[in-house]
């Protein structure tokens, strides 16, 4: 977590890093779409990572920006921005940026980067779901998709989870840039 | 490292799973017209779901004995020897269809989530 207290020098700092992060989030989220998918909305989401990772290390603020670079950046690179691609990402990061807010607050020990991967996964799930839900195709139909989609963003929500979880429990580096 | 919040999210998620799978995948969704063809070369019979009544539609055996009852539709009876229209029970889903070959009536459920007439391009 960052403090607030942070010398003024330490901003340029901070702005770096994120941009790190976000180029990095951006690489996997390109290096993804070229992937396959069995269904429309299922992708491994290994961005995922550096979002949780972000959050870990750097607070919810970084962690905010990076998802939302991510989507922006990662838009213009796929060709996608402002389409009905680019609204399902941003509802989707939208959604667990919401989710992880209040999840990373908790009193105690609260949630591992496991917790924080699985609850980002189907909370970017349901974002996306409930877009595409009512904007895009409003159709009863569409709610016979949800549960392969949502066993599909727990399944990859646990196995990033895990890589966010061995990233951090080896520490933040001690000088990023 | 994994917390105890971890594993109960896990157990929810797991849960929220099941839910899921059992909300959503159970068939196409209820039906809301039934319609009942008759054994007997007469035209077919369109029902509403929501309308309770019995039916009695003919056929080469005799008569066959249909019932409508909230929003559900089952063969009562029918003088056929097997009786397998009668074993299928209530049917409610949407495109659901049980027959009584013998005695040749079909009982098929439709509607529901019929949101247009005809589409043209």
């Amino acid at each position: 977590m960052p403090s607030t207290s942070e010398p003024a020098g330490d901003l340029e700092r901070e702005d770096l890093r994120i941009a790190w992060l976000a180029a990095l989030a951006v690489t996997i989220h390109v290096a993804e779409s070229a992937l396959p998918s069995p269904l429309p909305g299922v992708k491994p989401g290994l961005a995922n990572v550096v979002t949780i990772v972000t959050l870990a290390w750097f607070g919810w603020h970084a962690c905010a920006w990076v998802s939302g670079l991510r989507v922006v950046a990662g838009s213009l690179l796929t060709g996608t921005f402002l389409s009905p691609t680019f609204l399902l990402a941003a509802a989707g990061a939208g959604a667990a940026l919401l989710v992880l807010w209040p999840a990373s607050r908790l009193p105690g020990r609260g949630f591992s980067p496991l917790g924080l991967s699985l609850l980002a996964a189907m909370g970017h799930m349901a974002g996306q779901f409930l877009l595409a839900w009512w904007l895009l195709i409003p159709h009863p139909a569409l709610l016979g998709l949800l549960p392969p989609l949502m066993t599909a963003a727990v399944i990859f929500g646990i196995v990033s989870g895990i890589i966010a979880l061995r990233i951090v429990e080896q520490g933040p580096p001690a000088t990023p840039s | 490292m994994i917390t105890p919040a971890d594993r109960f999210l896990l157990a929810a998620a797991g849960l929220l799973l099941l839910l899921l799978y059992a909300l959503f995948w159970q068939g196409s969704g209820r039906a809301s017209r039934v319609e009942i063809v008759p054994g007997d070369g007469s035209p077919p019979l369109h029902l509403s779901l929501y309308h309770d009544r019995t039916v009695e539609v003919s056929g080469p055996l005799g008569e066959s004995i249909l019932e409508i009852r909230d929003g559900r539709a089952r063969f009562v009876d029918s003088p056929c020897p097997g009786k397998l229209c009668v074993q299928a029970g209530w049917l409610a889903e949407s495109g659901a269809t049980t027959a009584c070959l013998p005695n040749r009536v079909i009982l098929h459920l439709n509607g529901g989530e019929e949101r247009f007439d005809a589409i043209n391009f």
